[in-house]
């Protein structure tokens, strides 16, 4: 599991490369830390290549999801595979995130 | 003239050498065979009186609550050995009050119809003081003791064979002992002499010199041969000195014929021996033996026998095995065996033709032939070879037997196996039940020398066989139809699909529901013929993973062997990672422990995971509310809850100090 984090203008973008499970889950959540004091900007979290997301990383998001706010930025979900997509459903997290 | 003499004197050499080799490899070879021969008939032997042994124990065991049973049990059973011999049951101290402290009642042959019984125990003859009775005691099945000079008796070397007996609950409550006489060995050393100057050996377990070696002369090459007998742990050697062995390559050929005269002796001697003992065995049986005893004894013979601890191997998930012999009034020699040896199941189900004590006595003969030649032989034909070689040595009765004999590996699924004349079993794979092609070889005991063909089938997790008797599909009815193949098939295909759910697939259930399918259609008619079962089923072996969560990759490496839809692979994937995570957070707050995860496949997807640790129900936990917007959820809460959106069923038990969670999917 690989986690890169680009800032590009108004954007920054986390892109996860791999599989998201529960031992991954620890390095990744040190990886995104940065997110949580981004200000005022769209945070993108690209996930073409994930391939695979336990609770332990929809964890993560949600954390993400939940500092944005107060922050004043919005998250934006992208590319996630179909799999993914019906966890996504399954939890709620489908009204929690700007899926694209 | 000077070539021509090199090519002479180049090709005596060659000549010479080649000689000494094929010499001393034909040598190898006939130490190795003569070896084998002595093993089995000391092995016959051993197996013969624990036999006896069991089945005296059994005997016991059934009618303990009357002391003046014994009597008659130890008469019954002496008449079944061989050879004259005493046998004899102690009790434990005052287990029968008005039979005084001291009970042992004690048979002895001294001729073919002569047998004397008697109560020997006393303060003076306490045998709780004497090692057969000390060791019986501590014993769970037989134990020998060392070898030792009868000096009161016989004045021959004697060993004892100690078997204990139960009561209900399962406390020793007496021992039994049969004593052997070692004279029989004079016969086995003729198998041991294979050059008039060679030496034999045999050692007890105990490094006790049984027949003794003579004293080698220091500087002399010999060539020492060894075998151990699994049974008694006794080792038997030839020794070959070098120069005997190449002494006098001229005379080779005048002692190959001298020991092939020998050879022939000992073929006499043995099978004018053999025809002795059948008479003896025929003519005993018919005389002293009355129907019903005859049928305790075979019915004790073949409980002794076979294994019936189910399910058989604690310690692998990837094998699951049921059989049964369920007995005619007049029991006949079915058999089924099995055991693992190098990660392979070695398995037979076989049937003796004849019925009574004589082919109860075959089919033990029988099983200690299957576990004794493939001990060292992993191939079904070599083995049926083999056993059909040795059986028609010993077959002193004229019977045979019908076997089918499998070897599973359970590394790669492989089934070898070979079909001496048996009904054809039927194989499960796919989910769908098929008749096993059988090569048509011929039962064992007919032809000594013919060759055995194998055939194989690859197996995958999940599926099964099916092996019996034709007990099964011979069943009559009052209207004298046959049970048959067809409802013999019916009955595993319905079994299987209608199967209450995961016991579908369970080799008892499936042994269990053909047994009252026959009873059903036999409808009361009287049965025949032994009916035998025997079901194994082939499974994916359970994960087994660290109390660790970096563990938890290997479950993704697991699941893709698992036979599941492709589109069930990643929630499935999701599921069992909550779960397993959630019980190495919970279960194994601290210490270190293991958590095992088991696969069957029946109408549904059955997952099972056990651990050792802290009682912890998972489906009690609090579930996540999805419907709460962002700001107000909780972080966590929702690995139980993917849990039960992908799965349709979770279920919670505490059993045996273990959590034991169940998760089903529907396919």
């Amino acid at each position: 599991m690989k986690t890169e984090i680009v800032h590009n203008g108004n954007q920054v973008i986390a892109k996860f490369i791999g599989r998201l499970d529960t031992p991954a889950a620890v390095q990744t959540a040190e990886d995104v830390k940065p997110l949580l004091e981004v200000e005022n900007k769209e945070i993108i979290l690209e996930c073409a290549e994930l391939e695979y997301i336990s609770s332990s990383g929809l964890r993560i998001f949600l954390s993400i999801r939940k500092e944005a706010a107060p922050h004043g930025c919005k998250v934006i979900v992208r590319n996630i595979n179909d799999e993914i997509r019906q966890v996504f459903m399954m939890t709620g997290f489908v009204s929690l995130f700007d899926i694209q | 003239m000077v070539v021509a003499a090199f090519v002479l004197e180049g090709t005596a050499c060659v000549q010479y050498f080649a000689s000494r080799a094929a010499i001393k490899q034909e040598s190898m070879e006939r130490a190795a065979s003569e070896l084998r021969k002595a093993e089995l008939e000391i092995e016959n032997h051993a197996v013969e009186l624990e036999t006896a042994a069991k089945t005296l124990a059994l005997l016991v065991e059934k009618s303990l609550d009357n002391p003046d049973a014994v009597g008659p049990a130890t008469r019954l059973v002496v008449q079944t050995i061989r050879e004259n011999t005493s046998l004899a049951v102690a009790f434990v101290p005052g287990y029968y009050p008005k039979k005084g402290t001291y009970y042992e009642i004690c048979s002895s042959r001294i001729s073919e119809d002569s047998i004397f019984t008697r109560q020997i125990g006393s303060a003076e003859h306490d045998y709780t003081q004497m090692e057969w009775y000390q060791c019986g005691l501590m014993h769970d099945s037989c134990w020998w003791s060392e070898p030792y000079l009868d000096d009161q008796g016989s004045k021959t070397y004697v060993v004892s064979c100690s078997h204990p007996v139960f009561d209900k609950d399962h406390k020793v409550v007496a021992v039994v002992c049969i004593d052997l006489s070692l004279d029989y060995l004079q016969r086995v050393s003729e198998y041991l002499q294979i050059y008039p100057d060679s030496y034999y050996s045999i050692h007890s377990h105990d490094g006790m010199a049984i027949v003794p070696v003579a004293d080698t002369v220091p500087g002399r090459k010999y060539y020492i041969f060894r075998e151990e007998i699994d049974a008694t742990g006794w080792h038997l050697e030839i020794i070959i000195p070098d120069d005997v062995l190449f002494a006098d390559l001229r005379r080779t050929g005048l002692f190959i014929t001298l020991l092939m005269l020998l050879g022939m002796v000992v073929l006499a001697f043995i099978l004018i021996h053999s025809t002795n003992t059948a008479k003896k065995l025929i003519a005993s049986t018919q005389k002293n033996q009355r129907m019903e005893s005859e049928l305790m004894i075979a019915s004790a013979i073949q409980t002794a026998m076979l294994p019936k601890i189910f399910p058989p191997f604690v310690d692998r998930s990837d094998l699951n095995l049921y059989g049964m012999v369920d007995p005619a009034k007049e029991i006949g020699g079915d058999l089924y065996d099995f055991y693992v040896r190098h990660n392979k199941l070695f398995f037979c189900v076989g049937d003796v033709s004849g019925k009574g004590v004589p082919a109860a006595l075959v089919m033990a003969m029988t099983r200690s032939l299957f576990r004794s030649v493939s001990s060292r032989e992993e191939r079904p034909d070599h083995i049926l070879t083999q056993m059909n070689r040795d059986f028609a040595e010993q077959n002193t009765q004229m019977m045979f037997l019908t076997l089918f004999l499998g070897v599973l590996d359970c590394e790669t699924g492989q089934l070898d196996y070979c079909n001496a004349g048996h009904n054809a079993p039927v194989i499960m794979t796919n989910g769908a039940w098929r008749m096993l092609e059988v090569l048509p070889n011929l039962p064992l005991g007919i032809e000594p020398d013919c060759t055995f063909k194998s055939q194989h089938v690859q197996l995958h997790y999940g599926d099964m066989l099916f092996l019996y008797t034709d007990g099964l599909t011979e069943a009559e009815n009052s209207m004298h139809e046959q049970f048959g193949d067809q409802r013999m098939l019916k009955t595993l295909t319905d079994t299987a699909a209608n199967g209450l759910m995961e016991n579908g697939y369970s080799p008892r259930h499936l042994v269990e529901t053909m047994k009252a399918g026959v009873e059903t259609f036999v409808n009361g008619a009287e049965q025949s013929d032994d009916l035998t079962m025997l079901a194994i089923r082939y499974q994916i072996p359970a994960l087994v993973m660290r109390n660790d969560i970096e563990q938890i990759p290997t479950l993704a490496e697991w699941l893709e062997g698992l036979d599941i839809p492709a589109e069930l692979k990643m929630p499935i994937n999701l599921a069992l990672e909550e779960a397993v995570s959630n019980v190495m957070l919970y279960a194994y707050p601290n210490n270190h422990g293991q958590v095992f995860l088991e696969f069957n496949r029946t109408d549904r997807l059955v997952f099972t995971l056990t651990d050792n640790g802290i009682p912890f129900d998972p489906t009690k936990q609090k579930e996540a509310d999805t419907t709460l917007s962002a700001e107000e959820r909780p972080i966590g809460g929702l690995g139980i809850f993917l849990v039960r959106q992908i799965m349709d069923d979770m279920q919670y038990e505490r059993v045996d100090g273990k959590n034991i969670l169940t998760l089903y999917k529907k396919i």
